[in-house]
């Protein structure tokens, strides 16, 4: 109640008299699951009400609510994008996904052609116009965040996406060189749509396809590592602009650990679907007086259980990615010579974490999933901790004003990217 | 909380969008007709003119817990940065005083009563909406889809079936032209009052196929294909053409009320809509629910249909009841078949845009049986495409409906 007191918070008092003195902040979070709940029933109420309308108002406060109960360094982080944009963009692509559908459903090649092509082509613009309007829309301590990348930039860093075209359009044409017979029985199927018998498969073309399988995983990592790098390096606060330390490899390190633990999640599964499988089979045949309706029941069980199965295998190896790879982010990264930021999550705890909180969402049919939401932002955010040469309050810039030709980075925001997470 | 005369005085602290330095002021509310206006002091140059933000020039922070505030709340003043606010609690009470009007988000959020009002509201709306709203939007989208559409849909979907599951029809050609004259007859025959879209003339033709059991179903743009298992069902039981040409009134029904299109834009409506508004809850209930309101708006179909035929067999002067019996007497072969060997597959039924007679696709002999050992749950049947066959086939025995308009 203080008007004095600096916003120094739970961090302590902070001294601006030593400037070369680093203070650590940890992030708090202040929300709470039975909180965000509340918030979430209301959108979903008011979406089914308006029938869908009020998805940008939802995104909107959904947005404000992580936001404004986000402390860094004490003050709460702002979402100030302005709702008639977020609703003008939300109306546009609204638009644009009936023009894809009608021209889908009525069979129209050509427009679904060149939908498709446009949306591949536009995809780095798309993605950076997204980060333009999210960082834009965020304020701390009334600085706004920017996203400085020049198109020119954005095309640069996404060579990898093209390079990826190159790599399978090489993996076809040697495909083809290396066996006739198999243009020709991929030409037969074009023109009769029936199956000849396919050639045979020898170890180069398995070997090329592999090549191109390894070759394509190093593009999408490269990709994911250029647009991550520039997000952080054309950041800026106030005049402050992003470090970035990270190297590829340390991306690549990250990609096959978590491939190791997908490896290993498969075969505890399987071995235990193995076990449900043979122990059903032998329910039924003790049922056999009334087999008809058991077939029919022990099907439907096993169609989804494969099917959540599948997701719960993945599970594990995608939380564990995210965890290292925000580990690897926030230990990596800061605000020029400002700010540093150090991250402490445990990979092992994040992925428990995450299966328990699916288990409870696919349990509640998915009335669990805000509580969910908080309990992973809680834990992530939680583990960061800001250090900050000589106090927050030294930051400056020039002014920046709301961008005022935003649309088409709300469209963009509005195509995708979940604002929390 | 505070006597109007003197509006509380909130501190806080200021930024100016220049720099991350916090500089104190206090805040104070004044009531406007269109909302409250936000007077900002600052306290570190003395003297210096109060600053005043109407209702319109600043973004408001929402309140999420009336009973626990959160720790700080900002105030977005736009372009003139924002201020930070500790007093969470006077500064709410301070804006009531000042007769803050919240959103109905902002109210379902903090009272309970208007939580409660709105998910009834949100209930019956729903309910009211894909119930009639969906059904008749279709029906009246329907109408500027050029018949070429329907056609070449159609052309596409027998060229699958006859590369797939369908054989070329077993019937003496005699046979056939007989049934084909039948058919035509009755095309003849069909009052225009039941139009539902005047000016809808679609070319309507009879095919013979084989295969996919007893069955008879309609493409849009006016196709409609008999197995060769329904006329021999027929001749099976002792049935005269009558029953099949009960079978084809219905078929017909299905394609003058272009019931294939609107199921098309009736799903593309129920995946949207559904998929907006409760894609956040989950996958599975957002695809349950679009999935059960489509098996319901089939039913409403094949009921309209039923009430085509009745209608116009009427109109001409032939009696339903032999296409009622056909109904039960498929259902219950299927149903011994299917107690010997357990056929489980739902068939290339769900294939064709409008399958038909449905007492022959697996789903409602599937749910006669469950049905039957159950007994006879009202869920089940809200998991088939077709009205209860027995319900079905005592209406066409006694030529009337009571779901049907009387004309």
């Amino acid at each position: 109640m203080n008007t004095n007191q600096s916003s120094g918070g739970a961090a302590g008092p902070m001294s601006t008299f030593m400037p070369m003195n680093i203070d650590a902040h940890p992030l708090e979070f202040t929300g709470s699951g039975g909180e965000y709940f509340r918030v979430w029933i209301v959108n979903v109420l008011l979406s089914i009400v308006t029938l869908g309308i009020y998805t940008p108002w939802a995104r909107r406060r959904t947005a404000q609510y992580f936001y404004s109960h986000t402390l860094v360094a004490g003050s709460p982080l702002e979402f100030t994008a302005q709702q008639r944009k977020m609703v003008m963009g939300f109306v546009l692509l609204m638009l644009l996904t009936i023009a894809y559908n009608l021209a889908a459903n009525t069979g129209q090649d050509t427009a679904v052609g060149l939908f498709l092509l446009a949306g591949a082509a536009l995809a780095p613009f798309i993605w950076a116009s997204a980060m333009r309007f999210r960082l834009g829309a965020t304020r701390w301590r009334g600085l706004r965040l920017q996203f400085t990348a020049s198109w020119k930039e954005v095309y640069i860093a996404s060579w990898p996406v093209f390079a990826l075209a190159l790599v399978w359009f090489g993996v076809f044409y040697g495909l083809q060189l290396l066996s006739p017979d198999l243009a020709q029985a991929l030409e037969a199927i074009e023109e009769e749509g029936k199956k000849q018998p396919m050639p045979r498969f020898t170890p180069a073309m398995g070997g090329l396809v592999l090549l191109g399988l390894v070759l394509s995983v190093l593009c999408v990592i490269r990709t994911e590592y250029n647009f991550k790098s520039l997000l952080v390096l054309k950041a800026q606060v106030g005049a402050e602009r992003g470090r970035w330390k990270p190297v590829y490899m340390d991306f690549v390190k990250v990609w096959m650990a978590t491939v190791a633990v997908f490896i290993l999640c498969v075969v505890g599964f399987s071995a235990l679907i193995g076990i449900l499988a043979g122990s059903s089979i032998a329910l039924v045949a003790s049922q056999s007086d009334r087999l008809g309706l058991w077939m029919f029941v022990v099907i439907i069980v096993s169609i989804i259980a494969g099917i959540f199965m599948l997701i719960l295998a993945s599970a594990p190896a995608r939380a564990y990615r995210e965890a290292r790879m925000f580990q690897l982010m926030w230990n990596n990264i800061g605000v020029s010579h400002v700010a540093r930021f150090k991250c402490h999550l445990k990979s092992g705890r994040y992925v428990w974490l995450r299966i328990k909180n699916m288990l409870l969402t696919l349990l509640t049919l998915g009335l669990y999933r805000p509580f969910a939401r908080v309990s992973e932002y809680r834990m992530k955010c939680e583990s960061v901790t800001l250090h900050v040469k000589g106090g927050v309050e030294q930051v400056t810039g020039a002014m920046v004003r709301q961008q005022q030709g935003g649309l088409g980075d709300a469209l963009a925001d509005a195509a995708g990217l979940d604002l929390i997470g | 909380m505070s006597a109007s005369a003197h509006p509380a005085l909130v501190p806080g602290r200021w930024f100016d969008g220049q720099s991350s330095k916090a500089r104190p002021v206090v805040v104070s509310l004044r009531p406007t007709p269109q909302g409250p206006s936000l007077v900002l002091h600052p306290l570190s140059q003395p003297g210096a003119e109060p600053v005043v933000f109407a209702w319109k020039q600043v973004g408001w922070p929402e309140a999420w817990n009336e009973r626990k505030p959160q720790p700080r709340v900002v105030v977005d003043l736009r372009d003139h940065g924002s201020v930070e606010i500790d007093a969470v609690a006077e500064w709410r009470a301070a804006l009531a005083a000042a007769g803050e009007r919240p959103g109905i988000a902002q109210r379902m959020q903090t009272r309970w009563p208007v939580l409660l009002g709105v998910t009834a509201a949100a209930v019956i709306g729903l309910t009211l909406f894909y119930r009639y709203g969906t059904p008749w939007a279709a029906t009246q989208l329907t109408r500027f889809v050029p018949i070429s559409w329907e056609t070449s849909v159609a052309e596409n979907v027998l060229q699958q079936m006859d590369n797939g599951t369908l054989k070329p029809s077993k019937l003496p050609s005699a046979r056939q032209d007989q049934l084909k004259a039948r058919f035509d007859a009755l095309v003849q025959q069909t009052p225009p009052g039941l139009q539902r879209y005047s000016g809808y003339r679609p070319p309507l033709s009879l095919e013979f196929r084989s295969g996919m059991g007893a069955n008879a179903f309609a493409l849009p743009g006016g196709k409609i294909v008999m197995t060769d298992g329904i006329v021999k069902a027929a001749a099976d039981k002792g049935l005269d053409d009558n029953a099949l040409v009960g079978v084809l009134a219905h078929e017909v029904g299905h394609v003058v009320q272009r019931h294939t299109t609107r199921m098309v834009v009736q799903q593309g409506v129920l995946n949207m809509g559904l998929g907006l508004a409760l894609g956040d809850v989950s996958g599975i209930v957002s695809t349950g629910a679009s999935l059960l309101t489509g098996l319901a708006y089939s039913r409403s179909h094949e009921r309209e249909a039923d009430c085509y035929a009745i209608a116009v067999m009427r109109h001409a002067a032939l009696p339903t009841a032999p296409m009622g019996q056909l109904l039960l007497a498929i259902a219950r072969d299927e149903d011994n078949e299917e107690t010997q060997k357990k056929d489980l597959g739902k068939g290339p039924t769900a294939a064709a845009s409008a399958p038909s007679s449905g007492a022959s696709t697996p789903d409602a002999a599937r749910q006669r049986k469950v049905a039957q050992e159950i007994g006879s749950h009202p869920v089940w049947s809200l998991l088939s495409s077709h009205p209860d066959t027995v319900e079905r086939a005592t209406e066409l025995e006694r030529g009337q409906a009571p779901h049907c308009a009387k004309n």
